[in-house]
């Protein structure tokens, strides 16, 4: 993993959505939205209501709604439990 | 036994063993995939522990009162969730998770009256409704590809319980999935959550032996401080209700796996008897024919010989 990049897994109960590399990802967080970029500090939100972006090197970017949930990000690893 | 008796009895028997065939390769199918849905949850599971871990180093995380142990308190009412099968023909399963729930009761020292029973599956609703536990809930015909409602209701009644005080603990009963050939009920502890129970849930989230046995050295670092948003307080509320319905989630996937493969067995072992019967009854009707020809023979010599 390159160092402008980090990793991304959006899970769900029964699946996981998404695992994967990404440059940056935005989340609709508990105190307005959030983008996550790589080598951010560790931290711990709740997610309100709405859409995540994840931005990857090749694709185009990918969009996940989500009506409540945890994000996680710590060793450059963000962790989406939905 | 005539042989047209014996005719009838290979035939039926052989029917048999088509069908149990038939329902072991079913079964088989099913298990496979149940097998692989139980994993492909297991990343959740695990990301959601690793952050109650760190959540539950700070000094609020044990006032929460989804994580408070009140093992202490005297009059203690419990909950118990009881995982089965709703159809039987998979050999001892089911009585097995009900002797595992019948044990830990007594364990416990709960008795009827203190204890709500949640069914999921009607092996174990029908048992203990039949004894006069309070079953409080009952959930059936749950099919192969559990979604995340069908806990919902579960979970959300654990919770409301506990919420309003009905409940001080839950516990859920159901079949450890270790491999094809062996399953073993498993009562886990699952409210109040602590870091220990959860981590226990994810080890037996994997099986031990086989294609998704874990693999060693996955370990993650712990960093010493988050930046929590809002709070610890709102990120609890959030994240432990999610712990519980993925402990409801992962006990029903492991109950299915277990199922099937408990049902392939069975299945299986009923098919080789099956055959082996054919075979012997098959036996038995040409030994029946032949000395049926052999007594017309010698009647036809023996009649020959007296118009001599």
């Amino acid at each position: 993993m390159s160092a402008n990049t980090f990793h991304i897994i959006i899970a769900s109960v029964g699946e996981t959505l998404f695992d994967g590399v990404a440059l940056s990802a935005t989340f609709p967080g508990s105190d307005g939205e959030l983008t996550v970029l790589p080598h951010h500090e560790p931290l711990v939100t709740t997610l309100n209501g709405g859409t995540i972006t994840v931005r990857t090197q090749s694709e185009e970017p990918r969009e996940f709604p989500v009506r409540s949930g945890v994000l996680e990000f710590s060793g450059n690893t963000a962790t989406v439990l939905l | 036994m005539s042989l047209k008796n014996i005719k009838t009895k290979i035939y039926s028997v052989k029917k048999t063993a088509t069908v149990t065939r038939a329902m072991e390769a079913v079964s088989a199918v099913k298990m496979r995939k149940s097998q692989e849905r139980a994993l492909s949850g297991r990343a959740y599971a695990a990301a959601a522990l690793s952050v109650l871990e760190r959540l539950s180093a700070t000094s609020e995380a044990g006032h929460h009162p989804l994580m408070f142990d009140l093992r202490g308190r005297t009059s203690r009412k419990a909950a118990i969730i009881v995982v089965t099968s709703d159809k039987g023909l998979a050999g001892s399963l089911n009585s097995a998770v009900i002797r595992a729930t019948e044990h830990e009761l007594s364990m416990r020292n709960l008795d009827k009256t203190g204890v709500k029973i949640i069914a999921i599956g009607r092996r174990g609703a029908d048992y203990f409704a039949m004894r006069d536990f309070d079953v409080a809930l009952r959930q059936e015909n749950i099919g192969d590809v559990v979604s995340d409602n069908d806990m919902r209701a579960v979970t959300d009644q654990v919770l409301l319980w506990h919420a309003a005080g009905d409940i001080s603990e839950c516990h859920i009963a159901y079949t450890n999935f270790i491999s094809t050939f062996e399953q073993k009920p498993a009562v886990r502890h699952i409210i109040p959550i602590t870091p220990e129970t959860m981590k226990e849930m994810v080890r037996g989230i994997r099986p031990a032996k086989g294609k998704y046995a874990p693999v060693e050295g996955e370990k993650e670092v712990h960093p010493a401080a988050y930046t929590i948003e809002p709070d610890t307080e709102t990120v609890l509320a959030e994240l432990l209700p999610k712990l519980v319905n993925v402990a409801v989630f992962h006990a029903l996937l492991e109950s299915k796996a277990s199922e099937h493969s408990a049902r392939m067995v069975a299945m299986k072992s009923a098919t080789d008897k099956a055959k082996e019967m054919a075979g012997e009854l098959t036996r038995i009707f040409n030994k029946t024919r032949q000395s049926a020809i052999t007594r017309e023979v010698s009647e036809i010599t023996s009649g020959i010989e007296a118009m001599r």
